[in-house]
């Protein structure tokens, strides 16, 4: 499946509508995550979440890319409800639409800096091969290119994370979710990557939402939400007001 | 398990159901002497007996018993061609009671009659019977004729005892009832052809433990042959050969019921001269005075008897020299009887020995022979 | 720790019951492998030693000729030997037993009879069930015989019914007389044993004078061996003195090269099995890293730890051994048969009748179980219980130790079979086992070459789709998990191929050889030829009949029985050398003297099996001894022939140099060789329309051919089944492997997922998996393969059997078995991949792999 024409009438690249996630505890008592979450993430806007340990971050993000599902409310990605979706077809929005990264990296050991970055291409089942020139497009871009056929193992943390962001933009997302992509390298490292992120989102028009717990880090975002005990709200110190739109 | 089939089979001999192409003792068999010295096909059972006692130069006294049955499988031989083909068993007895050391030595073969083995000779050759020796025994057993009386050896290693000994009648042969006729039964369906040399003079070599001794004495023959003798109520019976120092001799046997009581009897005296008088049961009296357990078998046998035959003025005493002169077959597992060497007393004096074969006790079966 | 370790285990066994099963699995198969042969071989002795207590249960010492039968006036010397307490003669033949009792006719379809002549009134215990009856009868009555309660049930037979036995071309009828029950004396005896009377015996099957065997009982307290030193000596050349375990411990050694070789390749199966424990147990470990991380840092000792591992592993072998000691018996009891008739056939050893359960088998089959899960969970259990607290706590895996072990176990891999090789050229090959000490190696090499040759395969794959490569890739890190499994499917491959090629190279040596050597067009042989020890043999009127047929241009005579030479048995046979059709009987090693069969008559010399001239190291211008009745003789050796017999090997002389040193004998079969253009299926129902009652097989060229082969070809039933097992335990590898790479890579998985892969795209990635570790281990063992069957050929058979086998691939055979592992391969990968297929992006979350 290919990607689908996005609705004109909905400028929304993500759409959380009075989410609630709630989870099971071992005691039996149900533990909310997340409640009555609702927002509009536009096409272009960068976003950071931050909040303490345990305040739902994670979840929300994998309820953006449709690993989880809430347990009320629906979220849309691209216009299109996940709700309604099968699982196929949200595997395949994800595909098409979604671009992951995260804070281990999680980088294929036994590929090459190059086949991990191609990979989701391989996923998807290209096999002309169409995708070479952008994944040499992207490892230049990150300043790995002299490094396309190494194994991943003999890069440094940073380097991992640039070929992260790497596959996760190879097929042109239109949204790029990051979970404390920073938060397994040093302040220097975690910096530069970040920019370097936040550059390419722009130079690819994506909307990235990431989450955080570093106040440098989320103060190169467009806007800052606060996420705390289930509750969305925009951060105080926010450089440009995040108003979620009221449910 | 094994053996039983002997057993049975010698059981068998007694059992008058399979007697049919048996010939059967009768009253007018034409004796011919020397000739019915060996053997007689065609009856089942066949032996002859021989008990005495014998005195070493240096005192010793023994008693002993030689015996070989010649047991009838078959009235005429199967036509098979082997050397095992066979149509009797022979079996040998042979005991000695060393009296001074109050021992009783047991010996024992069983062959089937076939060349190899043992087997019956034919008059006028000298060999009557013989055997090759126990297992693990050199030799063989031999009875043979010497013209007046028999010569007869027999040896076992593994008793370590052996004799050879040679015979010659003092006194006649006797028939056991009139003509050899010995009824068994009061009906008369039971009888053997019986006669007896009531004393043999004897002579011969003995060992014991590889000690030799030579040896001189008195013997009794007995030979019988026959078909069926034992009805089927009677158990066993008791048997007496005794040697009177008068001169006389008197053989007695008694038959039991289950109960104990004499079935049967009968019995012959001879007189010095070598005339005999035959006694039905109603003649003598014999009465047990004491009794002697087998602690191997647990028969109970009598062991002391008052004997009293009144038409001859006799009132004995009859003592056995040793209480365990009981022979115990190994080779037939149920097979035991006693048999034994006797002194006889009257008023306290010795009057005379004598050989008890006592059968049918310590067990509910019947007597082998 | 007792109370941690009781309730860990049934979290786990409740939490990670596919690899329990699977250890389970793989425990219980190569138990049931190992236990099955070992019940077999237990039983086949236990067969023949059985029949020997029930007849001679009592005997301390039994004398046997050296020919089947010696003279019986030995008896009596036996008999009044000093130290005998008792001696009895047995007359014994095997006869072959008419099924019909109505019918006279010589159909052998009721197996063999093995039959004793007894003397009764001789003090051998015969175990009568009932009363015997009259004895009288028993010597009276033409053929009475006691047969075993056992049998008469089987035929049907009671007191009274007559049946029809053969030996040689005389038929004998029997008539039920008794039952005797051997079984009473010992369990394991032949129900198809049979007794009756010496005389009779002798008798009825024309053996006057003739007597098999005196059983002896020592006197209490007398020395054995003296005994049998006295004995020997009284008797002379004409019979040997043996004691019962002499006789038990000579049929062992017939029977112990089989057995060798099915024992090892019932190892085979075990080593195999230990493989899937060793896998089992680290993908089990995987799993509880963190678990095990934290008992340490609660304090617990790593002797603690490893301790924990091995009782639970061994828990887990005890109870595989629980399900293994059933499965093996069963394996056994389905094969008795089989392996039985072998034993009859080429051995002529009792059959196995009954299978028993000895203590010592329940404590093999638990040893094995428990010991063989121990050793297979000892690595990962020390690799572990070695680890340090910090890194079983933090996200690690398991598998850079055989990483980077890979490059030294491939120097190990190398340099072991070199030193074997070596060690061979120079020592080893003088050396009977040196060939199981090759095939060990051979098959320990294949598992340390194999991870190196993964991880540089798999490097240089390049990934070119989420597809076949991608696959293969994958593999290549995780080198401890796939190794293994590709390291036991090797090594199961390589048992398959190797023994498929040496059992294909075998029969086609074996037809090619029954090609040159059976060449008369029609044979001729008793019902009873099969028989242990049998000296019957053709009558003179059977062989007038047969030679007389117009159609027959030559005929060639075999009179054959088993010697001795020392304490080896053989097979002697006499042949008319001189005939002018039999050229080929006997196809030469080289080496063979000019004019073999001129100069085997001239100089009343013999021609050697190969069997035997490789065991006994006889070959052309040595002379071989030889046992006749008359003391040992020696036979100059003319040439050595290609024999492919099992016994101790065979030896052919001239019918009449055989006579000068045997004396005269019976023909015991006989070959025609017809007019040129004669129809032999017509002479063949010719001379059994000509001899309708005779106990004969009257075969033709064909057929006799035929079942030479049906014959091998049961020979290695066994051995398939053992290939069968070994295989069914690599492909639970397989499964195991991919299960646990399924668990190992959830998070790899995952991540797949969240990239968008879809779980159709997992199932196949995994389904490639399993097809690329069938590849490869089906390379590795085919290599390994063609070197066991080359091993098996040149080394292990020449040893052991003494055959020369001509090596021959039948492609089309190897062809379908690599399918076959191929696709067992792609089968086991099935499960593995569906759970793969379930996997959620979710878990990624979860799981911090």
């Amino acid at each position: 499946m290919e990607s689908q024409p996005v609705a004109d009438n909905s400028p929304a690249v993500l759409a959380f509508d009075a989410v609630s996630k709630a989870y099971a505890a071992p005691s039996g008592e149900q533990r909310h995550v997340l409640q009555d979450v609702s927002f509009n993430a536009p096409a272009g806007r960068r976003i950071a979440i931050v909040g303490r340990s345990g305040s739902g971050k994670s979840t929300l993000l994998h309820l953006a890319a449709g690993i989880d599902a809430p347990t009320r409310g629906d979220v849309r990605v691209m216009g299109r409800s996940l709700a309604t979706m099968s699982e196929t077809a949200r595997t395949t929005l994800r595909r098409d639409h979604v671009g992951l990264v995260f804070q281990f990296f999680y980088l294929m050991p036994h590929l090459s800096v190059h086949d991990n970055v191609a990979l989701p291409a391989l996923i998807a089942g290209d096999k002309s091969h169409r995708f070479e020139p952008r994944v040499a497009q992207l490892l230049a871009r990150v300043g790995l290119s002299d490094r396309a056929h190494e194994r991943v193992q003999k890069l440094s943390g940073g380097e991992m994370q640039r070929v992260a962001i790497c596959r996760a933009l190879l097929r042109r997302p239109n949204l790029l979710l990051a979970d404390e992509p920073t938060g397994n390298l040093d302040d220097e490292n975690g910096w530069r990557v970040m920019k370097l992120m936040l550059s390419l989102v722009a130079e690819e028009g994506a909307t990235l939402i990431f989450v955080t717990h570093s106040r440098e880090v989320s103060g190169l975002a467009d806007e800052v939400w606060r996420l705390h005990s289930g509750l969305l709200s925009p951060h105080a110190e926010a450089e440009a007001p995040a108003v979620p739109s009221p449910s | 398990m094994k053996r039983v089939l002997i057993a049975l089979l010698i059981l068998g001999v007694l059992n008058p159901a399979v007697a049919n192409d048996w010939k059967a003792a009768q009253p007018d068999y034409a004796w011919s002497f020397p000739r019915d010295h060996w053997a007689h096909a065609g009856y089942k059972t066949e032996w002859w007996y021989f008990t005495g006692h014998l005195t070493a130069e240096d005192g010793r006294r023994f008693g002993y018993q030689f015996t070989f049955f010649r047991i009838g499988v078959l009235p005429t031989a199967p036509d098979t061609d082997s050397a095992w083909t066979a149509r009797d068993l022979i079996m040998g007895h042979a005991a000695v009671s060393d009296l001074d050391r109050n021992e009783h030595r047991f010996s024992e073969v069983i062959y089937r009659a076939v060349p190899l083995l043992g087997g019956f000779g034919a008059w006028p050759e000298p060999l009557i019977a013989w055997s090759r020796g126990p297992a693990g025994t050199p030799g063989k057993w031999r009875l043979s004729w010497n013209g007046s009386g028999f010569d007869f050896e027999m040896r076992d290693d593994a008793q370590a005892m052996s004799f050879s000994l040679s015979t010659r009648p003092v006194k006649p042969l006797v028939f056991q009832g009139p003509n050899g006729y010995s009824r068994k039964t009061q009906s008369g369906t039971g009888a053997s052809l019986y006669y007896s040399f009531t004393r043999l003079q004897t002579s011969g070599q003995l060992s014991l433990d590889g000690q030799t001794w030579q040896v001189a004495g008195e013997s009794w023959m007995d030979k019988e042959f026959f078909t069926s003798v034992l009805a089927p109520h009677q158990l066993g019976w008791d048997w007496f050969s005794l040697q009177l120092d008068d001169r006389r001799e008197v053989m007695l046997f008694l038959l039991r019921r289950e109960d104990g009581t004499t079935d049967f009897a009968s019995g012959t005296i001879v007189h010095p001269d070598g005339s005999t008088t035959y006694i039905d049961g109603s003649a003598f009296a014999v009465t047990s005075q004491a009794r002697w357990q087998s602690p191997r078998t647990e028969g109970v046998y009598p062991s002391r008897w008052r004997l009293s035959i009144p038409q001859e003025q006799l009132d004995l005493k009859v003592v056995v020299e040793l209480a365990d002169q009981e022979n115990r077959s190994r080779l037939i597992g149920t097979l035991h009887y006693w048999e034994g060497a006797v002194k006889l007393l009257w008023d306290g004096l010795s009057v005379g020995k004598g050989y008890v074969e006592l059968t049918g006790y310590g067990t509910s079966s019947r007597p082998a022979l | 720790m007792r109370r941690y370790f009781v309730s860990a285990m049934a979290a786990h066994l409740r939490a990670g019951g596919s690899l329990y099963l699977l250890t389970i699995l793989g425990v219980a198969l190569g138990v049931a492998a190992v236990l099955s042969i070992q019940i077999i071989n237990r039983n086949a002795i236990a067969a023949f030693a059985g029949s020997v207590k029930a007849v001679s249960g009592e005997a301390d010492l039994s004398v046997l000729g050296y020919a089947p039968s010696f003279p019986e006036d030995l008896y009596p010397r036996v008999l009044s030997t000093p130290g005998v307490q008792a001696a009895w003669p047995l007359w014994r033949a095997a006869v072959a037993l008419s099924g019909d009792p109505e019918s006279s006719s010589g159909q052998a379809d009721g197996g063999m009879l093995d039959l004793i002549g007894v003397d009764f009134f001789t003090p051998v215990d015969i175990p009568w069930q009932g009363e015997p009856g009259d004895p009288a009868v028993a010597l009276s009555q033409p053929g009475w015989v006691a047969l075993t309660p056992l049998l008469a049930e089987q035929m049907g037979w009671r007191a009274g019914d007559a049946f029809t036995v053969s030996r040689g071309s005389r038929l004998v009828r029997l008539t039920v007389g008794a039952l005797v029950d051997f079984h009473t004396l010992n369990p394991l005896a032949s129900p198809k044993l049979a007794v009756m009377d010496i005389a009779q015996a002798q008798s009825l099957f024309g053996d006057a004078g003739a007597i098999h065997q005196i059983d002896v009982k020592l006197a209490d307290g007398a020395d054995t061996s003296a005994m049998r030193a006295r004995l020997q000596e009284r008797l002379g050349p004409a019979a040997r003195v043996v004691t019962p375990e002499q006789r038990e411990a000579q049929a062992k050694g017939l029977l112990s090269a089989f057995q060798l070789n099915l024992t090892a390749l019932s190892l085979i199966s075990l080593f195999v099995g230990m493989f899937l424990v060793y896998s089992s147990t680290q993908a089990a470990l995987v799993r509880r890293r963190v678990e095990l991380g934290l008992l340490r840092s609660l304090g617990a000792t790593r002797r603690q730890v490893f301790a924990l591992i091995i009782t639970e592993v061994g828990l887990l072998g005890g109870l595989g051994a629980a399900l293994g000691l059933p499965l093996g018996y069963g394996v056994a009891q389905a094969n008795v048969r089989v392996v039985s008739a072998t034993l009859s056939n080429l051995y002529l050893l009792e059959e196995i009748t009954r299978l028993e359960m000895t203590t010592w088998l329940y404590a093999l089959g638990i040893v094995i179980g428990v010991g063989g899960a121990v050793i297979g969970a000892l690595l990962p259990a020390l690799d572990v219980a070695r680890r340090d607290t910090r890194a079983l706590l933090s996200a690690f895996t398991l598998h850079e130790a055989v990483g980077s072990l890979a490059p030294r176990l491939f120097g190990l891999g190398v340099a072991l079979p070199l030193t074997a090789a070596a060690w061979y050229g120079l020592h080893g090959r003088h050396w009977q086992h040196a060939g199981f000490v090759l095939a060990v190696v051979l098959l320990l090499t294949l598992p340390l070459l194999t991870p190196l040759l993964v991880r540089e395969l798999c490097a240089r794959i390049r990934v070119r789709g989420f597809g076949l490569g991608y696959s293969l890739k994958g593999l290549g890190v995780r080198l401890q998990t796939t190794s293994v499994a590709v390291a036991s499917l090797a090594v199961a491959v390589s048992m398959l191929i190797g023994i498929t090629l040496m059992i294909g190279s075998f029969r086609q040596t074996l037809s090619v050889w029954i090609g040159t050597s059976i060449q008369a067009d029609v044979y001729i042989a008793p019902a009873s030829w099969r028989g242990t020890g049998s000296d019957g043999g053709l009558e003179p009127h059977v062989m007038a009949t047969v030679t007389g047929h117009p159609a027959v241009q030559a005929v060639d005579r075999l009179r054959r029985f088993h010697g001795y030479t020392g304490d080896r048995r053989i097979t002697v046979s006499g042949v008319e050398m001189g005939l002018a059709q039999g050229l080929s009987r006997f196809p030469f090693l080289p080496g063979a003297l000019p004019d073999p069969y001129e100069a085997v008559r001239e100089r009343h010399g013999v021609f050697v099996g190969e069997t035997l001239a490789r065991k006994a190291g006889v070959w052309v211008d040595d002379v071989l001894p030889i046992h006749t009745p008359t003391g040992v003789m020696k036979f100059p050796v003319v040439a050595v022939y290609y024999d492919y017999s099992a016994g101790d090997g065979a030896v052919a002389m001239d019918l009449q140099t055989m006579t000068q040193a045997f004396g005269p004998g019976p023909v015991s079969s006989t070959a025609l060789y017809l007019q040129r253009g004669a129809d032999v299926g017509a002479v063949v129902a010719e001379l059994q329309a000509a001899l309708p009652d005779a106990p004969l097989e009257i075969r033709s060229n064909r057929r006799l051919r035929e079942e030479v082969l049906a014959i091998f070809d049961q020979t290695f039933a066994i051995t398939r089944l053992l290939q069968f097992m070994s295989l069914l335990i690599a492909v639970c590898g397989i499964a195991l492997m991919l299960l646990v790479l399924a668990r190992e890579q959830v998070a790899e998985l995952a991540l797949c997922r969240s990239l968008g892969a879809k779980g159709r795209q997992l199932f196949g990635v995994f389904v490639g998996k399993g097809l690329s570790m069938g590849v490869m281990g089906l390379a590795l063992g085919s290599i390994g393969g063609v070197l066991l069957a080359g091993l098996l050929i040149y080394v292990i058979n020449r040893a052991y059997f003494g055959w020369t086998i001509q090596p021959y691939v039948d492609w089309s055979l190897i062809a379908q078995q690599a399918a076959t592992i191929l696709g067992a391969a792609v089968l086991a990968s099935l499960y593995p991949a569906f759970r793969a297929r379930q996997t959620s992006a979710a878990a990624l979350s979860r799981d911090d792999l």
